[in-house]
């Protein structure tokens, strides 16, 4: 127990130990694209322009389903993690993000900040554009087995 | 005493420089940006710990977060050990709420806004326990969720909910043909 209080006291004397309560939200608007977080940030399969848009758009699908967690790539550049969609708090492969996935929409919601990370909880998406960023044009289809060799 | 003097350590370097990379057996995946790394960490329902909607706390389908224990920074487990485009939340929901122990890949990259705290998961143990398990879960439990999806190729080639998207919009989105999609971007 005294080793307890006394990392306790450590922790707080160095303003770590705030407990885990939920921050105060902010109301935003953020217009961006719904992507697939962890081929965006660990680069597993090549450089950001490439992870998004209709060149990604299967594998979207994919780590969608798969509960890889999606997130709004907004037009500011940063990465708002999707806790919840419009009431829809299944953000591990639920039906709602997926039917936006590669859409680019206007999203409206609080945000949350936490070491580093920007959390979004959409309370309405205002309008869906669909999927305007068409740029297998420029990287064909990432990754390239995404569509299958059709069969002669 | 151990876990004190390493907390008093990491208090006197900078958040950024952390390194967890002590004791992991984490398998490398040669991703740019990637670190070894094994924490203590409560296991967390994101939504419930950022934003205070705790209704459903710990719910199927809701990501889950680690809250590391040193010094109370949430990671966001993106991943889990499985190379097929699974997530974490089904290999971390039977400990939500629960003290353990995770190893795997830290994703630190400067160069992509958010690319911090970002976790792949490998093996899970509660906290103190002698055995780790595989974060591998994801296939086995989609599996027993699609029972009539049974076939040959990976699960995201017969998952019904993916097929009926790529039937209705194709394979970029654009409702174009499975061969027309195909030649387009050869």
């Amino acid at each position: 127990m005294y080793l307890k209080q006394l990392l306790a006291a450590a922790l707080a004397a160095a303003g770590l130990a705030a407990p885990a309560a939920a921050a105060e939200g902010t109301r935003v608007q953020i217009t961006g694209e719904i992507i697939d977080t962890w081929c965006y940030f660990s680069g597993v399969m090549g450089g950001t322009d490439a992870v998004v848009g209709s060149a990604h758009h299967t594998c979207a699908l994919w780590c969608s389903a798969g509960g890889i967690p999606v997130g709004l790539l907004g037009d500011d550049g940063e990465v708002y993690m999707v806790l919840k969609i419009e009431g829809d708090d299944q953000s591990a492969s639920g039906d709602t993000q997926m039917t936006l996935a590669s859409h680019e929409i206007v999203a409206d919601g609080m945000l949350y900040e936490r070491d580093g990370l920007n959390y979004l909880v959409v309370e309405k998406v205002v309008e869906d554009r669909g999927i305007t960023n068409l740029n297998h044009e420029d990287y064909g289809v990432v990754p390239p087995f995404a569509i299958p060799k059709p069969k002669k | 005493m151990k876990r004190l003097i390493a907390t008093l350590a990491l208090l006197a370097t900078p958040l950024s420089a952390q390194d967890f990379s002590e004791g992991s057996n984490a398998r490398e995946w040669n991703l740019y940006a990637e670190s070894p790394a094994t924490f203590e960490a409560t296991v967390v329902d994101l939504l419930c710990t950022v934003a205070g909607d705790c209704a459903n706390e710990c719910g199927d389908g809701r990501q889950l977060g680690l809250l590391r224990s040193v010094d109370d920074v949430l990671v966001y487990p993106n991943k889990n050990s499985q190379t097929s485009f699974n997530g974490a939340a089904y290999d971390l929901h039977p400990y939500c709420g629960k003290l353990v122990d995770v190893d795997g890949l830290l994703i630190e990259d400067e160069d992509i806004p958010g690319a911090t705290n970002i976790y792949l998961v490998q093996t899970i143990k509660e906290a103190g326990a002698a055995d780790w398990a595989k974060a591998n879960q994801w296939t086995k439990v989609w599996a027993k969720k699609h029972p009539d999806a049974k076939g040959k190729g990976p699960w995201f080639r017969r998952d019904p909910r993916v097929l009926s998207f790529i039937e209705a919009d194709g394979y970029l989105g654009q409702g174009l043909s499975p061969e027309e999609a195909y030649e387009i971007t050869q």
